[in-house]
């Protein structure tokens, strides 16, 4: 084990370096969360409509991911789509996270919006509103709400996948640990600061999840 | 008569699955008229009144609001959820919005009425059922007498020509039975058509024009108030209030 002083030195010093690696991190899952959103908007309204046909495909988009592993997603984006069109690694790594990530998100708002008092639906039917309208106004800001909590988790599933694009060569944060950790014959002192950027990292998202959840809570039944 | 027909309901049918729960309903309801259905419950009651919003699907019959048969898939029960207020019994308010919020929401998202005059029109609702001081509070810190005259105002600020309301005061702590019925009675006497599912026989006896009573999908028996308190013609009609006025 280093010491503590060593640790702290090799830290301070390696900062530069880390600072553009955990901007690409955060990059990374921002965009990926973002697209992840979107996606998983579309397969839990896709789940949800009265269409077997599109409860069925996304049955089986949530399957299909939720089934291999997201190495796998990732390469077959970067390396086995290369022969057909090229990815750039950032597009492959975040769509990959995105796809990923979407699938699980799915889940999350499917089961936030059937969550969501069916009485609500009538109510704004009754009112002569459409059911798209209701959904969009009515349905999905109570689901929006009831899905933070989970969300922020899978947010955090996403930061920690992201390492996985150093295997694309993505000189994000854990690509760093390692290259420096084995050219400075040292894996174990760059692999716990590397731990420490991400723990950082968790804390922070940690924080601003749970600000948005109080800043939503003011009518909370 | 010359009164208008508002509603007009010929040999309706529904059934869930196997269960028959609306036979054969024959019914009119005419302008300004304050009509009761009542039954004990598992009777059809309600789901006659939701049919005639089409929360329900009717399986076979007519059901005519105004001048036209109302066909879904034909007709946009959108536009004839308009002009027909609901009141749920168990409000469903949208929680996530002010109660100023809730009134204004159909109106300028679906009427397309501009915000300022939206929000002038609900305090106006809001202060004819007492609560103007509650304009921008969430539902959650409402009473559920509160909250009932809330989704009244809401209902009402679509304009309907008719307002249905399925067992408004059931959810209701006792002592706030009260504060809603005097609303709905208050709309009664400015003249609205309304169809109300209730158990509290003292507010049909008082403001109904009509009772309906209904058992197993069939309406049993219609009349005048005092006719159908005082002297029921029904076997099944005096079983049922002697049941209900024993209470």
């Amino acid at each position: 084990m280093p010491s503590l002083a060593h640790f702290l030195h090799i830290l301070a010093e390696t900062k530069g370096l880390f600072l553009n690696a955990l901007l690409l991190t955060l990059k990374l899952t921002v965009v990926s969360i973002l697209i992840g959103i979107v996606i998983g908007l579309f397969f839990a309204l896709l789940k949800i409509s009265k269409f077997k046909i599109a409860g069925f495909i996304s049955d089986t988009y949530v399957y299909l991911v939720r089934g291999t592993p997201l190495i796998v997603q990732i390469f077959i984006l970067y390396f086995g789509l290369s022969g057909i069109f090229l990815l750039p690694d950032f597009w492959a790594a975040s769509l990959a996270l995105a796809l990923h990530n979407g699938a699980y998100i799915a889940e999350i708002f499917r089961g936030t919006i059937q969550s969501v008092d069916k009485g609500q639906m009538e109510a704004g039917r009754s009112l002569g509103m459409t059911k798209a309208l209701t959904l969009r106004r009515i349905i999905l800001p109570q689901a929006f709400r009831r899905a933070l909590p989970p969300l922020g988790n899978q947010f955090i599933i996403g930061l920690k996948d992201s390492s996985l694009a150093a295997f694309i060569s993505m000189n994000e944060l854990f690509n760093v640990a390692t290259t420096l950790g084995s050219n400075n014959f040292d894996e174990m002192t760059y692999l716990l600061i590397v731990a420490v950027y991400y723990l950082v990292l968790v804390a922070l998202m940690t924080f601003v999840v749970s600000r948005i959840e109080k800043s939503l809570a003011v009518s909370d039944r | 008569m010359d009164a208008k027909e508002m509603i007009k309901i010929d040999n309706l049918n529904k059934s869930f699955g196997d269960l028959h729960v609306l036979k054969n309903i024959n019914m009119t309801v005419y302008d300004s008229d304050v009509v009761c259905l009542v039954g004990a419950s598992g009777s059809g009651k309600s789901t006659l009144l939701r049919c005639l919003n089409f929360l329900e699907k009717k399986d076979s019959g007519k059901i005519i609001i105004g001048e036209r048969e109302i066909i879904p898939g034909t007709h946009n029960l959108n536009k004839v959820r308009q002009k027909v207020g609901m009141v749920f019994q168990h409000f469903n308010l949208f929680p996530h919005k002010t109660v100023l919020e809730n009134i204004i929401e159909a109106p300028t998202m679906v009427k397309k009425i501009p915000k300022d005059q939206a929000i002038a029109e609900a305090k106006v609702l809001l202060s004819k059922v007492g609560l103007e001081d509650k304009a921008n509070v969430y539902p959650s810190k409402l009473s559920g007498g509160q909250k009932q005259r809330v989704a009244i105002a809401r209902a009402l600020a679509m304009e309907p020509d008719i307002m249905l309301f399925d067992e408004p005061t059931s959810a209701l702590d006792p002592e706030l039975v009260g504060e809603v019925l005097t609303t709905m009675k208050e709309l009664a006497e400015e003249g609205m058509t309304m169809v109300v599912v209730t158990h509290e026989m003292g507010f049909a006896k008082e403001v109904a024009d009509w009772i309906v009573y209904m058992n197993e999908g069939k309406i049993v028996e219609l009349g005048k108030p005092e006719e159908f308190f005082n002297h029921p013609k029904e076997e099944r009609t005096k079983e049922f209030l002697r049941t209900t006025m024993l209470k």
